[in-house]
């Protein structure tokens, strides 16, 4: 089949599935498959060496000519969309069911089809007027994806918050293409390196696209967004959509000449979101907005790669700044799978026990051993531990910094800050994840809650399994995937075409199954003695009490407190206790509370100013009639002041 | 000629402050239409050789200014049974000192302004500039319809007087046009004065903001 037809195919599924998706589950879930299996089945072409499509209409929509056009870097992200799209699916029949969300069942049905539909546009829009139109279209769906639950008032903030964030860099998008537009005389897209003109609006585009991907102060929307939605949409937002805001940059920064501090503005941001955006992950009692956060320092991660691919291209497009390049564009895969599966294990938390508290849960492993065990496999991924995929990119984003560091380039100033940054991150992500599958999968229950939680079903189990293999996949064998990420990047820069591997990849591939097989002899070897000398069963942690209660447990609190009082200075704990007092004490409490500190102390401030400025406004506005007479007058005494000093004729 | 002009111009302007200065409507409309009668006689002063055009159209700005406006507003006041503005928004002793600062600055801006050399003598332009800033400020300052109408009257005036400048290159037929406007505003003001009477049972424009949004 040929490439068109199958992107027919898919739009034509997901529009079906988008329409009828709400009344028929049944055929939503075969029709949402055959779309992004299309959507796989094209990528999957480009990636293996087919020739890039390009489609222009004969007719004109809001004036212009559609023009399509799937290229090998719209085609990486492409597969993220399809499959995360299509796992997700059949995540939501069983965690979103029509029998127990009789309300918003369908209708997230619905949005998710054109979710998915929405973002596979962004990625196919070569026309600036369409991309917008399409990216505008997939913050709608993703904002009432988010909302789903809209009875409760958290949600509706959370999503109005997102709707804000969104639409603020949306603007910021319309003012790029816009000027794009105005400077080059056309929407159309495509590569334009040769304008040295155009430089400055990458950065009108970096803070547009930022915003969407979550980089550290941008951030804003993304936690509480991410923690509200349900957990399916909480996968796809975390897996793809930020990585749509990468896109952007990517996209960009490749069409586009780059001005001259874009690699260092990138890896200055990438080490910001990475070291705070773990900082505070290890701080949050929350499940999923401690996952949300992880995704802040991921995206620091892969922004990181970025940079140093932008510097590499920049000085000679040296060798270094192509791997790093590889590793960011590889993250962007890692990070879309193990990042659902993490989402979608948090769901399966959720949906047995009611609650994402860290604090209430605990002891899980008992009762939903696949959960635990999915989740504890996405956790080492994401914590970048050998032998898993998340490593393998991320030793890849780190062999690029440390090629340029040793080979004194030019940028050393800012690569050699950067990667002790990474390191930081790294640290404090596994922390982070440690802690997020402790205290809520070993141990013993905290509540009853935790310990009446029940294991998913199946329609649960199977995408987790299936994201998890995929990581397998691409961790054992990173040499398979490496022809791909090459043509992926000889696309956006033509002088990294070429079939040289310069990353020891069949080492490392070697190296990790190596390494499986020995954690898999030892596993092995464990299990043989405990069977041969028996086993003795004991509570967790009860340190030699004699009757141990769960509440004598690490807390998720107690457990990154030390770190949290490292970052102190960024985190601004909100602590309230009251200490024990005399012989007999009643009452002893202590209660911390880690607050959005950009949100709450940067972002609201200032709103608070900006509102109170509007309302002042509109106390003058109130039908008085000589007063709108002076506040004409005041104008054009005003515009008279500005001819006569301004000199104008 | 020019003597006379200049003469007619600065009793438009004395007209102006009297206006600022008084709290009695009918005395507000009387300058009004005094003012207008003034500004009827220029064109008559200022042409050379009296075209059957501007001796009509001078005709036409007494009658209707001096005549037709005052009794239409003068009747609204009667039917309105008020004769006072007794708490306009700027005092009447500030708005006359206002008006005078005005005027000063009317008579620099004036002679700041890139005019034609024919114009730099005449005092036209800044009796023009100085008559539309007290018109504003009486649209500004004043709270009943009525006063309001005649901070119109004036305001319009300004303009008229800043068009006998352009006599000679513009048609008279323009100035003949606002004027119809004028009258027509000044008709609908009035039925909307007892539209308003009616309603608020009072002439303050202020009450109106409860129809607001």
């Amino acid at each position: 089949m040929s490439m068109g037809r199958l992107i027919v195919v898919a739009i034509v599924a997901l529009v079906a599935a988008a329409m009828g998706g709400s009344r028929r589950p049944r055929w939503w879930l075969a029709l949402n498959w055959v779309g992004t299996a299309a959507l796989l089945g094209a990528a999957m072409w480009i990636l293996g060496g087919g020739a890039e499509w390009e489609w222009r209409s004969a007719f004109a929509v809001g004036g212009e000519r559609l023009h399509l056009r799937l290229d090998r870097v719209g085609g990486w992200f492409l597969v993220l969309v399809a499959v995360i799209g299509g796992a997700g699916a059949a995540y939501a029949r069983g965690y979103w069911p029509d029998r127990e969300r009789p309300a918003s069942a369908g209708r997230g049905r619905a949005w998710w089809s054109a979710l998915v539909l929405c973002m596979a546009l962004v990625l196919l829009c070569a026309n600036g007027l369409h991309f917008l139109m399409a990216w505008e279209a997939f913050a709608l769906s993703a904002f009432f994806l988010i909302t789903l639950e809209r009875e409760r008032r958290e949600v509706r903030m959370a999503g109005w918050l997102y709707l804000a964030a969104s639409h603020a860099g949306t603007l910021a998008l319309f003012a790029f293409f816009c000027l794009l537009a105005a400077r080059t005389g056309s929407w159309d897209l495509g590569p334009m390196r040769d304008r040295p003109g155009l430089a400055p609006l990458f950065w009108v585009a970096l803070f547009g696209f930022g915003v969407k991907a979550g980089v550290f102060p941008l951030h804003v929307w993304l936690p509480s967004a991410h923690a509200n939605a349900p957990s399916h949409v909480s996968a796809i937002m975390s897996g793809v959509a930020i990585k749509m805001g990468l896109y952007g940059v990517v996209r960009f920064g490749g069409w586009l000449p780059v001005p001259a501090g874009a690699g260092w503005v990138l890896l200055a941001a990438g080490a910001t979101s990475a070291v705070l955006g773990s900082a505070f992950a290890l701080a949050q009692n929350d499940l999923k907005r401690l996952l949300a956060y992880c995704s802040v320092e991921n995206m620091g991660i892969m922004l990181i790669g970025v940079g140093t691919g932008l510097l590499g291209a920049g000085s000679g497009d040296a060798a270094w700044g192509r791997v790093a390049m590889a590793g960011a564009l590889l993250h962007v895969w890692n990070h879309g799978l193990f990042k659902s599966l993490l989402f979608f294990g948090a769901g399966s938390v959720a949906h047995a026990t009611g609650t994402r508290e860290m604090s209430r849960l605990g002891g899980l492993w008992r009762s939903m051993p696949w959960t635990a065990g999915l989740f504890a496999f996405g956790s080492m991924a994401i914590a970048a531990l050998p032998p898993l995929n998340g490593f393998v990119s991320e030793w890849m984003v780190y062999l690029g910094l440390l090629d340029a560091a040793a080979g004194h380039a030019r940028d050393a100033a800012v690569i050699v800050p950067a990667t002790m940054a990474l390191g930081l991150a790294g640290a404090l992500a596994l922390a982070a994840s440690v802690k997020a599958s402790a205290v809520v999968f070993l141990g013993a229950a905290r509540t009853r809650v935790a310990a009446g939680a029940h294991e998913c079903g199946w329609w649960m189990r199977l995408p987790m399994l299936g994201l998890a293999g995929a990581c397998v996949c691409i961790a054992l064998a990173p040499l398979m995937v490496w022809p791909l990420i090459q043509r992926s990047l000889g696309t956006w820069n033509i002088a990294w075409r070429g079939d040289g591997t310069p990353v020891p990849l069949a080492a490392l591939g070697a190296a990790q199954c190596a390494l499986v097989a020995v954690v898999a002899a030892g596993g092995f070897l464990l299990w043989f003695r405990a069977r041969a000398n028996g086993l003795r069963r004991a509570g967790t942690w009860d340190c030699g009490y004699s009757a141990p209660t769960a509440r004598m447990q690490y807390t998720g609190g107690s457990f990154s407190a030390l770190a949290v009082g490292w970052f102190a200075w960024v985190l601004r704990p909100d602590r309230r206790r009251r200490w024990p007092k005399g012989p007999f004490p009643r009452h002893a409490s202590r209660v911390e509370r880690i607050p959005e500190a950009v949100l709450e102390r940067v972002i609201g401030p200032v709103g608070d100013v900006v509102m109170g400025a509007s309302a002042w406004v509109r106390r003058r506005q109130q039908g008085v009639l000589p007063d709108y007479i002076l506040y004409l007058v005041l104008g054009l005494v005003a515009v008279g002041l500005l001819v006569a000093l301004g000199g104008v004729a | 000629m020019s003597g006379a002009l200049d003469l007619l111009t600065g009793l438009a302007m004395g007209l102006s402050l009297v206006a600022l200065g008084t709290s009695r409507l009918p005395s507000l409309i009387r300058v009004a239409a005094l003012q207008g009668v003034v500004l009827g006689t220029m064109p008559l002063v200022m042409e050379h050789d009296l075209r059957a055009m501007v001796v009509v159209v001078a005709l036409a700005t007494v009658v209707m200014k001096g005549v037709v406006i005052p009794v239409l507003l003068r009747r609204a006041m009667r039917t309105a049974n008020i004769d006072r503005d007794m708490d306009p928004l700027i005092g009447f002793l500030p708005s006359l000192l206002l008006g005078a600062a005005g005027l000063i600055g009317a008579v620099l801006l004036a002679r700041w302004l890139p005019l034609l050399p024919e114009h730099h003598e005449s005092l036209l332009v800044a009796g023009s500039i100085s008559t539309v800033f007290s018109g504003l400020l009486l649209l500004i300052g004043r709270s009943k319809a009525i006063s309001q109408v005649c901070g119109y009257l004036i305001l319009e005036n300004g303009i008229y007087m800043f068009g006998l400048l352009l006599i000679s290159s513009t048609p008279l037929l323009v100035e003949g046009g606002i004027l119809l406007d004028l009258t027509v505003a000044v008709f609908v003001t009035g039925i909307i004065v007892d539209r308003i009477q009616r309603a608020f049972d009072s002439l303050d424009t202020r009450k109106l903001t409860v129809l607001r949004e």
